[in-house]
C-alpha cells in the first residue's frame, strides 16, 4: 500500500533544470502578479481545477459547523441507507447519518494529518539530500545506503506494527509514514542538490567563507524549491490514500468520528443492499487525490524535453503530410533530367519549425543551394547556430521532431529526397547516403555489442547471411584501421575509446557501401591526434571508394585538409560557396574573411597579427533574422546597402558565389578584418530587427 | 559481478536484521505484557507475572532478542499469545496466499503498464494524451474503493467471480485462479498505472538517445528500433520500477486481503496488531521483510544483468 513514491521520471527530468526556480523575481506588485498568472501551474486546467477543489474543500470543512445540514452523529432512522434525497443530498449510511455532512466534517482531519506526512517526509528527505550533497562522498554513500534499505522495506507492514505499539495515534503514525517516505524523496532531490552544490557560484561562496549550512540554506535550497513543492503535492496525495486505507482496515479515528476510509469500509459492508453508499466518499477521496496529483504534475512538467530521434507515430503522420506538400509543390518531372550518377544538388532548401508547438514557423535554413560531385568533399562551415547540421540531417530525412523541410529540393541522382516519404527514405539511408555524427560514443547503441550492430546492419543493407556478414564486419573494421577487429567485435561501446568508437561508427556508416557520406563534425569530440587520424582515414576512403562527403565543421583546418568545395553558412544562409583553395586564399565575404582572421592556424607565423581577430556579438536567433544582410550587425564593413536583401552573386572565381553587396568593393580595396578595438562593436549595438537609429549609424558610416 | 552479488546479499541480510531489531523493539513497546494479553482481561496479577516469567519477558532485552533470533534462524517464530498456535506454521500457510496475490498483481501490472506506456510513447498525439489522462485517474483511485466497485460489478451484478474467499491451488487450480481474479485486478489498477508512467518516460528517454538516429540512418525498420533497441534501453528503469511496485503491492495486499476476506499475511498483521499478539506481529514483520527483500534482490540483479556496463565489470 505504501506506494513507491516512484518519482515519475518526468518529474526527475525537471530536477535538471534548476535555473528557472533559482532566478530571483524582478520587480514587484503588478509584475509579480503577471508573472504569477503566467506560472506553469495556471497553464494546466487540471491543476487550476485541483487548486479550486482543494481550497473549496478546506474552506468548506473548516466552516462545516456553520453550514452543515446535519451533525455528524445525527441518526435519521426514517432514512437508513437512502440514496440522494432532498433532505440528504448524498444519501445516508446504515445508521441514517448524513453522508455529505460526514464527508465534509472528516475532510479537515484527513487533509491536516496528511500534511504531517508531507512536512516530515519532504522535510527530512530534503535535509538528508542537502546534507549528502554538501558533506562529501562518504556521507552521501552512507545516507544513500540507509535510504536504499528504507525503500526496500514493506512499509505498510511496518506501519501496522507501529500502530500495534503506539495505538491508532494518527498524527504519530502519519509522521512515521513520512519518515519511511523520506527515502524516496531523498532520491529525487539528491541529484538536483548535487548539481546545485557544484555550481560555480557555490564554489565562489565557499571561497568567500560561507559555511556549509549557509550554502545549503542560501544557495541550494532556493534552487530546490520547485522540486520540493512538486514532491509535497505528490506525497500529500499518497498520505491521504494511505490514511484512508488504514481507516479502511480499522485503524482510523475512534469509532463515531467520521473518516473517509472508515466510511468506505462501512459502505463495503452494504455493497449488496446499498451500493450507492460507496460512491460519494470514494469520489471525494479520488477527486482530492487527483487534485493534488494534478498540481504536482503541472509544476513538475519538464519545460522542454529533447525531441525524440524517432518521432512518434502521430508526429510521423504529420511529417508525411509536409512531405506530400513539398512533393506537390515541386513536380518530379522537372527534376529527372540531366542527373548524373552520384551527384547531390541541393536547390533553395528551406528548413523550418513545424506550425504546431513552440516557435512555430521559424525558419532555420533558408534558400540553401550547393552541389556535390561524385568523389568530392564539400565542407559546410560556420559558427554554431548557422543551420549546418540541419542542412546535413535534411539530406537523410533525419531532421529532429518538429522540424521539417519547408521548401526547395534535395536532388540525389535526380530524385527529390525532400519529397520522399520516410518509408521510401529507408531505401536511401545507409545504402546511398550514410551518416556519421559528432559524438561516436552516443552514436552507438550501448546495449549491444559492436559485432551485433555491425552484422545486423550489414545483413539488412547487403542481404548477406550471418557468417558472411560476420566476415564482412571484420573486413570493415580492418578497413577503418582497427587492428584487433576480432576483439572489438565482441566489445560493448563503453569498453572502447572515443577514437575507436568513431572508427566503428564509420565502419557502420560504410556497411551499406554508400555513395555519399554525411559527416556532422566527425572530429570535434576527439583528441587532436585522433582527429588527424580520422581525417586521413576519411580522405583515404574517398580516394579508395569514390564516394562523396558532405562534411559539417567549424574548423577551417579540417576544410583546408580535406574539402574540395566549401559552402560558408551564416544564419541559415550560404554566404559564400566555391572551391576550397580560392575561398581560403581569396575570401570574398566579410564573414569568411573574419573566420579566417580569427583562426590561429590559418595565419602564418610570420604575418601573425599581434592580436587574433574576433567577431563581435553572436549569431542572431532564427526568429531575429533581418530581411537584409544577416551578417550586417556584426560586419565591420556594413553600409546602408546591406539593409536590403542580398542575392547570391558570382564571386568571379569559377562557379563561386558570394552573398555580399560590397564584395567587389572590398576586393578592390583589399580590406582586412581588423583585430583590435573593432568599431563595429560599439557602432552597431543593434539587434537585427532594424530601427531608425541603426539605419542612421550605418548611413553615417557610409558617408565617412 | 560476483563481488556485486555478494555485496547485495550482505545488504539484504543487514536489512532483515535491522527490521528484526526494529520489530522486536516495537513489540516491546506495545501496551500490555504478553502474560496479560495471553490470559485475557479476567486474569489475576499473579498469574500474569508467572506467565511473563515463564515466557522470559523479564530477562534483559539482549537475551530475549538473541533467544528469539536463535529460534527464528531454526524456523521457530514462537507461539501465538492468543491461541497458542505456532507462528511459523500459521505464516507458512498464509504466505502462499499473499505471494499469489502480490505476484499476480505485479505480473498483471507489468503487462498492462508496459503495454500502455509503450503505446503512449510510440503513438504520441491524442492517444498519448488519452492514455496519460486515464493513467492519471487510475493512480488517484484508492485501491479499496476500486475493489468494492469490482465486487459490485463482477460479483454482485454479475456473478462472474466470487466476491470473497480464497481456494488453495492444491484444492482446485481453477477455483484458485477465480478466487484471485478480483483482488489481483484490484491491486493491479494502481500498479499498472505507475508502471505505465515509468515505461512511457523511459521509452521517450530511450528515443531521445542519439543512437536511435544512427539506427535510422542505417535503415533499421521502425518496429525494430522501437521494440528491440529502444525497449531494450528502457528495460533497465522499467524493471527497477516493477521491483518498487512489488514492494508496494505486497503491502497493498493487506487491504485486498481484508476486503476480499483472504487468509494471507496481511490479514495476520491486521488481526495480530489489533489483539497485541506480540510474537505474531514480530514474525509477520520479519517474514514480510524477508520476502520483499529477496524478491527485490532478484529483480535488482536482473536489472544489473540487463546492463552491459555492469555485467562486463
Amino acid at each position: 500500500m505504501i506506494p513507491t513514491v516512484a518519482p515519475a521520471p518526468a518529474d526527475a527530468d525537471q530536477a535538471g533544470s534548476t535555473t528557472a526556480a533559482g532566478a530571483p523575481v524582478p520587480g514587484a506588485g503588478k509584475a509579480v502578479l503577471a508573472r504569477f498568472s503566467k506560472h506553469r501551474l495556471f497553464a494546466s486546467p487540471g491543476a487550476v481545477a485541483g487548486l479550486v477543489w482543494l481550497a473549496a474543500l478546506v474552506i468548506a470543512s473548516l466552516t462545516a459547523p456553520l453550514w452543515l445540514p446535519f451533525k455528524t452523529e445525527d441518526q435519521d432512522f426514517t432514512a437508513v441507507l437512502s440514496g440522494p434525497t432532498a433532505a440528504h443530498w448524498l444519501g445516508t449510511d446504515e445508521l441514517g447519518r448524513d453522508i455529505l455532512s460526514r464527508i465534509f466534517a472528516a475532510a479537515a482531519g484527513t487533509l491536516g494529518t496528511s500534511m504531517i506526512t508531507v512536512i516530515v517526509g519532504v522535510g527530512l528527505g530534503t535535509i538528508l539530500a542537502m546534507a549528502a550533497a554538501g558533506a562529501g562522498e562518504r556521507t552521501e554513500a552512507a545516507i544513500s545506503r540507509i535510504t536504499e534499505v528504507m525503500m526496500s522495506l514493506p512499509g505498510t507492514v511496518i506501519i501496522l506494527a507501529v500502530i500495534g505499539a503506539v495505538g491508532t495515534n494518527i498524527p504519530m503514525v502519519m509522521a512515521i509514514l513520512g519518515i519511511l517516505m523520506s527515502a524516496g524523496i531523498y532520491r529525487v532531490i539528491l541529484g538536483q542538490a548535487k548539481s546545485l552544490q557544484s555550481q560555480l557560484y557555490v564554489d565562489a561562496a565557499k571561497v568567500d567563507g560561507v559555511g556549509p549550512l549557509g550554502i545549503s540554506v542560501r544557495h541550494v535550497l532556493p534552487g530546490l524549491a520547485n522540486t520540493i513543492v512538486v514532491q509535497a503535492a505528490l506525497i500529500f496525495a499518497v498520505g491521504m490514500l494511505i490514511q484512508a486505507g488504514l481507516a479502511f482496515i480499522g485503524f482510523g479515528p475512534p469509532i463515531p468520528q467520521p473518516s473517509w476510509g472508515g466510511m468506505i469500509q462501512g459502505a463495503s459492508q452494504h455493497v449488496y443492499d446499498a451500493p450507492w453508499m460507496m460512491v460519494p466518499t470514494g469520489a471525494v477521496l479520488a477527486l482530492t487525490v487527483l487534485s493534488a496529483n494534478a498540481i504536482g504534475n503541472a509544476l513538475g512538467k519538464a519545460p522542454n524535453t529533447a525531441a525524440p530521434h524517432l518521432p512518434s507515430a502521430a508526429a510521423r503522420r504529420q511529417r508525411a503530410k509536409a512531405v506530400a506538400a513539398i512533393a506537390s509543390a515541386a513536380p518530379a518531372a522537372v527534376t529527372q533530367d540531366g542527373a548524373a550518377k552520384g551527384t547531390l544538388s541541393v536547390r533553395n532548401l528551406s528548413v523550418g519549425v513545424d506550425s504546431t508547438g513552440a516557435g512555430s514557423g521559424v525558419r532555420l535554413v533558408t534558400d540553401v543551394s550547393f552541389d556535390v560531385e561524385q568523389g568530392t568533399v564539400l565542407g559546410l562551415v560556420g559558427e554554431s547556430g548557422c543551420g549546418k547540421t540541419m542542412t546535413a540531417l535534411s539530406l537523410l530525412g533525419l531532421l529532429p521532431s518538429g522540424v521539417s523541410v519547408t521548401g526547395g529540393q534535395i536532388l540525389w541522382n535526380g530524385r527529390n529526397l525532400a519529397a520522399t516519404t520516410d518509408k521510401a527514405m529507408e531505401t536511401v539511408r545507409g545504402r546511398d547516403i550514410a551518416l556519421i555524427s559528432q559524438e561516436p560514443m552516443r552514436a552507438l547503441d550501448p546495449m549491444f555489442t559492436v559485432g551485433y550492430q555491425l552484422t545486423a546492419t550489414i545483413r539488412r543493407l547487403r542481404g548477406m547471411g550471418k557468417a558472411e556478414a560476420r566476415e564482412e564486419a571484420r573486413n570493415l573494421l580492418e578497413k577503418v584501421g582497427i587492428v584487433d577487429a576480432a576483439r572489438i567485435l565482441k566489445t560493448y561501446p563503453h569498453q572502447i575509446s572515443g577514437g575507436m568508437a568513431q572508427r566503428v561508427a564509420i565502419a557502420l556508416a560504410l556497411a551499406g557501401q554508400p555513395k555519399l557520406l554525411v559527416a556532422d563534425e566527425p572530429t570535434t569530440a576527439l583528441d587532436v591526434t585522433v582527429q588527424a587520424e580520422i581525417l586521413s582515414l576519411l580522405r583515404a576512403l574517398v580516394t579508395d571508394t569514390g564516394m562523396s562527403v558532405v562534411m559539417v565543421t567549424h574548423d577551417l583546418g579540417v576544410v583546408a585538409d580535406i574539402c574540395d568545395q566549401v559552402a560558408v553558412m551564416y544564419a541559415g544562409q550560404v554566404v559564400e560557396n566555391g572551391r576550397t583553395d580560392s575561398i581560403l586564399d581569396n575570401p570574398r565575404h566579410p564573414y569568411t574573411l573574419a573566420l579566417l582572421a580569427a583562426d590561429p592556424h590559418a595565419n602564418h607565423a610570420n604575418d601573425m597579427p599581434e592580436r587574433l581577430a574576433t567577431i563581435q556579438g553572436q549569431v542572431p536567433q532564427p526568429k531575429d533574422w533581418p530581411t537584409g544582410c544577416r551578417f550586417a550587425a556584426r560586419c565591420q564593413f556594413a553600409g546602408s546597402a546591406c539593409l536590403e536583401p542580398v542575392p547570391l552573386l558570382s564571386s568571379g572565381a569559377g562557379t563561386g558565389v558570394v552573398r555580399c553587396v560590397k564584395a567587389d568593393q572590398l576586393a578592390v580595396e583589399g580590406m582586412d578584418w581588423l583585430a583590435t578595438d573593432v568599431p563595429a562593436a560599439r557602432a552597431f549595438e543593434i539587434t537585427p530587427t532594424q530601427n531608425p537609429r541603426t539605419l542612421q549609424t550605418i548611413v553615417e558610416k557610409d558617408l565617412a | 559481478m560476483a563481488l556485486f552479488v555478494a555485496k547485495r546479499l550482505l545488504m539484504a541480510l543487514a536489512t532483515v536484521l535491522v527490521v528484526a531489531v526494529l520489530a522486536f523493539l516495537l513489540v516491546h513497546a506495545m501496551p500490555g505484557s504478553p502474560g496479560a494479553v495471553s490470559l485475557g482481561a479476567g486474569a489475576s496479577q499473579d498469574a500474569i507475572s508467572q506467565l511473563n516469567q515463564q515466557l522470559g519477558w523479564n530477562d534483559p532485552l539482549f537475551t530475549q532478542f538473541f533467544r528469539w533470533l536463535g529460534d527464528a534462524v531454526q524456523g521457530n517464530l514462537g507461539n501465538s499469545l492468543i491461541d497458542g498456535r505456532s507462528v511459523s506454521a500459521d505464516l507458512a500457510s498464509r504466505l502462499p496466499v499473499t505471494a499469489s496475490l502480490a505476484a499476480g498483481a505485479t505480473i498483471l501490472s507489468a503487462i498492462l503498464g508496459i503495454a500502455l506506456g509503450v503505446t503512449a510513447a510510440v503513438r504520441g498525439g491524442l492517444l498519448d494524451q488519452a492514455i496519460g489522462g486515464f493513467v492519471g485517474l487510475l493512480v488517484a483511485l484508492p485501491a479499496f474503493w476500486v475493489g468494492i466497485i469490482f465486487v459490485y460489478l463482477f460479483a454482485v451484478q454479475s456473478s462472474i467471480f466470487p466476491a470473497t474467499g480464497y481456494v488453495p491451488f492444491e484444492v482446485s487450480p481453477q477455483d484458485w485462479a477465480m478466487s484471485l481474479a478480483l483482488p489481483v485486478i484490484t491491486l493491479a489498477v494502481g500498479g499498472a498505472a505507475f508502471i505505465a508512467r515509468q515505461t512511457r518516460a523511459s521509452m521517450l528517454e530511450a528515443l531521445q538517445q542519439e543512437h536511435i538516429r544512427t539506427l535510422r540512418a542505417t535503415a533499421t525498420p521502425t518496429w525494430k528500433i522501437l521494440y528491440v533497441h529502444a525497449l531494450r534501453y528502457a528495460s533497465l528503469p522499467i524493471v527497477a520500477g516493477i521491483a518498487l511496485q512489488f514492494i508496494g503491492l505486497f503491502g497493498g495486499s493487506v487491504i485486498a486481503e481484508q476486503l476480499f476476506a483472504m487468509p494471507g499475511l496481511g490479514q495476520a498483521v491486521q488481526s495480530s496488531v489489533s489483539t497485541h499478539d506480540a510474537p505474531a506481529v514480530q514474525g509477520v514483520v520479519v517474514i514480510a521483510t524477508v520476502v520483499v527483500v529477496a524478491v527485490n534482490l532478484v529483480l535488482e540483479l536482473a536489472t544489473k544483468f540487463l546492463d552491459p556496463k555492469l555485467r562486463a565489470s
